[in-house]
């Protein structure tokens, strides 16, 4: 909302300082968007006594001046006009203004005389076109004054942040009792005025006769008013409102357009003018329908857009003509005022705010009258602000207002649903209690009255009966008037504490300590945290080769900012490699990261989806380059593999085993380097190399090393701690083997013997060197080599009594694998 | 020459061979020609059968006291090649110790995490609880049990991202909107809290947050959001301002001023948001703060008896405040993160900074 200050001080003492009251309606809940300085392109223009004139020495034309600019020395100016001439008045750009088309002016030489200014023709400063000489003021034109400032063009207009609550303060009235209430200052409404200007045609025919008003549904029309002008002459506005108008940047159309403008910005009330002669019908009756709109009706607005309409919609119509205008949002083209209209309808009506809103969304047209309704136009006093504009129409087109027989009015008003004006109490020591304030009855009092309330004495000595003004529809219950006091009152001048509720405790719930682990252990194996989108693509799982089993359906979203981010992911492994495809074009070659966030799974029925919270990683290149000393090892599945360990590792989640995942298990991934990540039954996810195809169709470059787990499985697996095991207080007997197996014995199977062969004597197996050589050992073998320790947990374990156990292993172990030692 | 002057006269020898050995080897050697199996001295030892009897204790005096000495000399003489000889292999291992050491990378905290966190821990030392709610949310949680005007803008289809509803809810909307959408804030969280949890309430909410914005340095179509509630017996709008006072300098330092300005949201009344001031220009203006002085950084009020009214908390009994923050808000006013693009696309050479 735009709002003239030169229009707002007609009502209200507006402030000089116009950061202090910029500053003030910040905090009391006016934001402040912008402020324009109009006239400001005048600066340093002002009007000048022009006292004597000589003929210029050098030339046939020019003349020296001196000229009386109103502060110290007259200024020395070489004219060029050849209207110039002793005694007159004329505008005076002096040294440093700045004249539309970037012209500054400076002092200077003309043939050899100093020039300190200059003097200005009409089409100099910009206001019209006359350049036959200097613009020559009026005699009594204030020497000195800025020409802004005579002209009365300087004024400042704020830009204004109403918030939705506030429907009263879309208007410059409402704006002046705004004012009022927060400076404590009276202002002086013009609405009375203005309708007490309106003289009814006697003489013509009676109202009655030509417009009949029928609403058909009082819950989106609760009230409709009439008015007809008759004999007016559309033309243009008068200055003075064309200037208006202008200031809150709204362009002149004709002088009866620009009085419903005028109405409803200086009132908040919307207005629309037909041309009655369209309205009406072969009997010559307007007969005005407000109705709901047929399903698929069709309307013509004044934008010159064809618009198909719903039934959530409301029209006004006429029984022949059909739709005339979309209720509260525009009018019609069919019936507007054109320069060959001479008799006007005016409509002055409320529409249920939540359906305008809903019409003008869903039509993706907003207006002046849109946004009003939406937030509610008071139904009381219709009649008065429509005398005013009618008032006014007769003013500027010199037509008739229309009087009715059968009342003598000059109004048609269907009014079938007043709304009520709402009774609140205001408990003032609960109020002061729920603001931590000591606010004095005095001021709550005076500043509910200045809002518009009735303010009288309570039930009890403390309590405030009010009634609210049904202009401020937000002012319904009780809390709502106590916010009107703080934020006038001030809420900087609230005293800052701390709540002092005696059953606070902050804790962490068993899932944040959990991820706290998991985002910890991720990061110290040298994982980066992301995030990617929640969007995702709807072919993504696709390209990814991921099987959709398990997944759900993917969440579809109605309005999706583009194609490529239409519904939700189901994994994080797509996001990730976008990520992983940007840092590779931005020739970053090693990337380990790792994101924890929501996957999206729908089923039918079911209204909201199901929410994942999961953990994804991925590795390309190495974790770093090559130093001077450090060789990095190119990632592979068992640095992703390692990943996993360590968090079962810090987790305490027991029993976990990684088994491999055939091709059409996981189509993603790389066969032969893919694993699901168990715990006992639970499986925790998977980890693998992605398929190169999959990498490709992401437009990155393997290999990629992934994986994504369950966070609910990691935390449902974890166990509270690990168990205490004695530290070993005897020594052990190390003793190493290397089987020779076929590839098809796995690591796995190889464990499994050792450990149930070795009894309760085999400590630890390590695996420490896996090798293969057709010619030595045989082609589709390899040499598997292992570090046993024994130990006895009771007393000193003798080499013989270790040796014993380890060849019983050994031989068991070739017995179950068919594995031959290597000698 | 007597044996006595002979064993003297090897002594002599034996201590200047000792003095003489350059390293431990040479002074091995030593001890080998003197005090091994065929040494010299051991010779006199072993041949103490042929030396004549009165002469013989005279002698065996002699030959120890010549022992104990020699051997005195060559451990002294050995500790101090020993000393000598770490010395120089120290020397020789020394290495440029401005060469870069072998390090293990660690990992890094996404920067909005990192924020996050940071301002959990504020509010766990106030004695908040941490919750957590759904992102894609019904209406009735993101707007209706909010307050929200059903007609309410920001319920628009330009503001927020809906989704395909796959129950059979039959509730008519404008055209495009559904029952299901993308959570537009985290306060949906405070409404189901109050649902399932009596006050005492004091919990913060961080989460992603959805709005149909077009990603560009300044907006995302996701972000975070950290949503506080509380809900107590005697909580005074004078609360609310302590504490967000305190959680402001404890974010942005203690020289930072705040200012609430009254303001409008649907689910509290009264309602504020609120500034602090400019870290460029403390509070002259500039063009950080588009010459106000202040930055806005949260919105916040009391709750509104409505909410309290779908939850079933008595609102004469208990009384509330409610804020929300912009995390990524404060990594451009902390971090000064120039593209908020920058938090989405992963690239390591950002990931790695914080």
């Amino acid at each position: 909302m735009k709002a003239s200050l030169k229009w707002l001080s007609d009502y209200v003492e507006v402030p000089t300082d116009i950061k202090e009251l910029c500053d003030r309606l910040d905090l009391t809940g006016t934001g402040v968007e912008g402020v324009e300085k109009l006239g400001e392109q005048f600066d340093g223009v002002v009007v000048g006594h022009v006292l004597t004139c000589e003929a210029h020495p050098d030339s046939d034309h020019m003349h020296v001046v001196t000229v009386d600019v109103g502060a110290g020395e007259p200024v020395q100016i070489v004219c060029g006009a050849p209207n110039i001439a002793a005694g007159i008045k004329v505008p005076v750009a002096t040294i440093g203004a700045v004249l539309p088309g970037d012209f500054k002016i400076k002092k200077s030489k003309l043939r050899g005389v100093t020039s300190c200014g200059m003097c200005c023709s009409q089409r100099e400063l910009g206001m019209g076109s006359d350049h036959e000489g200097i613009w020559i003021l009026p005699d009594d034109a204030p020497t000195g004054t800025p020409i802004a400032e005579y002209l009365g063009l300087g004024d400042t207009v704020l830009d204004l942040e109403i918030t939705p609550n506030r429907p009263d303060s879309l208007s410059i009235a409402g704006l002046a009792r705004e004012l009022g209430a927060m400076y404590q200052r009276d202002w002086k409404s013009p609405l009375a005025e203005m309708a007490a200007k309106m003289q009814l045609d006697e003489a013509g025919a009676p109202l009655e006769d030509e417009v009949k008003i029928t609403i058909d549904d009082d819950v989106r029309c609760p009230r409709y008013t009439a008015r007809v002008i008759r004999g007016c002459k559309v033309g243009p506005s008068p200055d003075w409102m064309v200037e208006r108008l202008a200031a809150i940047g709204q362009r002149s159309i004709n002088n009866i357009v620009d009085v419903t403008n005028y109405i409803l910005f200086l009132l908040g009330q919307p207005l629309h003018a037909f041309d009655l002669a369209k309205l009406k019908n072969a009997d010559g009756l307007a007969h005005i329908v407000i109705r709901a709109a047929e399903e698929g009706e069709k309307l013509t607005t004044l934008d010159g857009e064809d618009r198909v309409l719903t039934s959530d919609m409301t029209v006004i119509s006429t029984p022949e003509q059909g739709a005339v205008a979309l209720a509260g949002v525009m009018g019609g083209l069919d019936t507007e005022v054109t320069e060959e209209t001479v008799d006007i309808l005016l409509e002055a009506a409320t529409f249920e705010a939540g359906r305008t809103s809903r019409t003008s969304r869903n039509l993706g047209l907003i207006s002046e009258s849109s946004m009003r309704y939406e937030r509610g136009v008071d139904d009381h006093d219709i009649d008065v602000r429509s005398a005013a504009a009618a008032a006014l129409i007769a003013e500027v087109s010199g037509g008739t207002v229309a009087r009715a027989a059968s009342n003598g009015e000059g109004i048609v008003d269907e009014w079938p649903r007043a709304t009520e004006a709402v009774q609140l109490q205001f408990r003032i020591p609960r109020f002061n209690a729920m603001m931590g304030s000591d606010i004095p009855r005095d001021f709550i009092e005076d500043i509910l009255s200045r809002l518009g309330c009735e303010v009288s004495d309570g039930a009890d000595a403390d309590t405030l009966a009010v009634v609210a003004p049904t202009f401020r529809p937000d002012l319904e219950r009780e809390i709502d008037l106590y916010e009107e006091v703080l934020r006038l009152w001030g809420m900087d001048r609230i005293a800052p504490t701390l709540p002092g509720g005696p059953g606070r405790v902050g804790t962490r719930s068993e899932e944040e300590l959990k991820r706290d682990i998991v985002n910890r252990t991720l990061r110290s194996c040298g994982l980066n945290e992301t995030m990617t989108y929640s969007f995702a693509q709807p072919d993504d799982l696709e390209r990814l080769r991921m099987d959709p089993e398990g997944l759900g359906e993917a969440v579809e979203l109605i309005n999706p900012m583009n194609a490529d981010q239409s519904v939700l992911r189901r994994s994080i492994i797509p996001g990730l490699l976008r990520s992983v495809a940007h840092n590779q074009a931005h020739g970053v070659k090693n990337i380990q990261l790792y994101e924890i966030g929501e996957t999206f799974h729908a089923a039918e029925g079911r209204q909201l989806p199901k929410e994942r919270t999961r953990i994804a990683g991925v590795l390309v290149g190495a974790m770093g380059d090559a130093g001077w000393n450090v060789a990095p090892q190119p990632f592979d599945f068992f640095d992703g593999k390692g990943v996993i360990e360590s968090l079962v590792r810090e987790l305490a989640i027991p029993k976990v085993h990684f088994k491999a995942l055939s091709a059409d298990e996981a189509p993603h991934l790389q066969p032969g380097r893919a694993a699901q990540v168990l715990s006992g039954g639970t499986v925790l996810g998977w980890v693998g190399e992605l398929h190169p195809l999959a990498v490709d169709a992401f437009e990155a470059h393997g290999p990629v090393v992934a994986f994504e787990l369950e966070l609910s499985a990691l935390i449902k697996s974890s166990q509270p701690a690990r168990p205490y095991v004695d530290v070993p207080t005897f020594p052990a007997v190390s003793l190493d083997v290397a089987f020779v197996v076929d590839e098809d014995v796995t690591h796995e199977k190889l464990m499994q013997c050792m450990s149930s062969a070795g009894g309760k004597l085999l400590e630890d197996v390590q695996l420490f060197d896996v090798y293969r050589d057709a010619e030595r050992i045989g082609a589709g073998k390899k040499s598997m080599a292992y570090a046993l320790t024994w130990r006895a947990a009771d007393r000193t374990l003798t080499s013989e009594e270790a040796e014993k156990a380890h060849q019983k292993l050994v031989k068991k172990v070739c017995g179950a694998t068919g594995a031959e030692v290597r000698g | 020459m007597a044996i006595v002057d002979e064993l003297a006269a090897l002594q002599a020898e034996t201590l200047a061979a000792i003095e003489a050995a350059a390293d431990s080897a040479a002074l091995e050697q030593v001890r080998v020609g003197v005090l091994g199996k065929s040494g010299t001295l051991t010779g006199y030892l072993r041949g103490m059968g042929q030396v004549p009897k009165e002469e013989r204790a005279e002698v065996g005096k002699t030959v120890n006291a010549v022992r104990v000495v020699v051997e005195e000399a060559l451990s002294a003489r050995k500790a101090a090649l020993a000393a000598a000889e770490l010395e120089a292999s120290m020397g020789a291992n020394a290495v440029d110790i401005t060469l870069p050491g072998r390090y293990q990378q660690l990992g890094t905290r996404h920067l909005i995490n990192r924020i996050i966190d940071e301002v959990s821990e504020i509010f766990l030392g106030l004695g908040y609880s941490i919750a957590k709610g759904p992102e894609v949310e019904t209406e009735y949680y993101n707007f209706n049990a909010l307050n929200a005007p059903e007609d309410h803008p920001s319920r628009g289809l330009a503001d927020t991202f809906y989704a395909v509803d796959r129950s059979d809810d039959a509730h008519v909307h404008v055209k495009g909107e559904s029952s299901v959408l993308l959570r537009t804030q985290t306060s949906p969280v405070q409404a189901r809290v109050m649902e399932a949890q009596k006050p005492p309430i004091y919990i913060i909410s961080p989460g992603k947050v959805y709005r149909r914005d077009v990603a560009d340095p300044s907006h995302l179509p996701q972000f975070h959001q950290i949503e506080g509630l509380v809900v107590d017996e005697g909580i005074t709008f004078g609360d609310l301002k302590g504490t967000l006072e305190y959680v402001c300098k404890q974010i942005f330092g203690e020289e930072r001023k705040t200012r609430f300005r009254a303001h409008y949201f649907p689910f509290t009344e009264p309602s504020a948001e609120v500034d602090v001031s400019c870290g460029i220009c403390h509070g002259e203006g500039c063009r950080f703060c588009k010459g106000t002085g202040w930055l806005e950084i949260l919105g916040c009020g009391m709750v509104d008896p409505n909410v309290y009214g779908y939850a079933g908390i008595d609102p004469e009994k208990y009384s509330g405040f409610a804020f929300g923050m912009g995390v990524e808000r404060i990594a451009c006013l902390k971090y000064n993160v120039p593209d908020l693009r920058m938090l989405v696309e992963g690239d390591m050479r950002f990931l790695r900074q914080f």
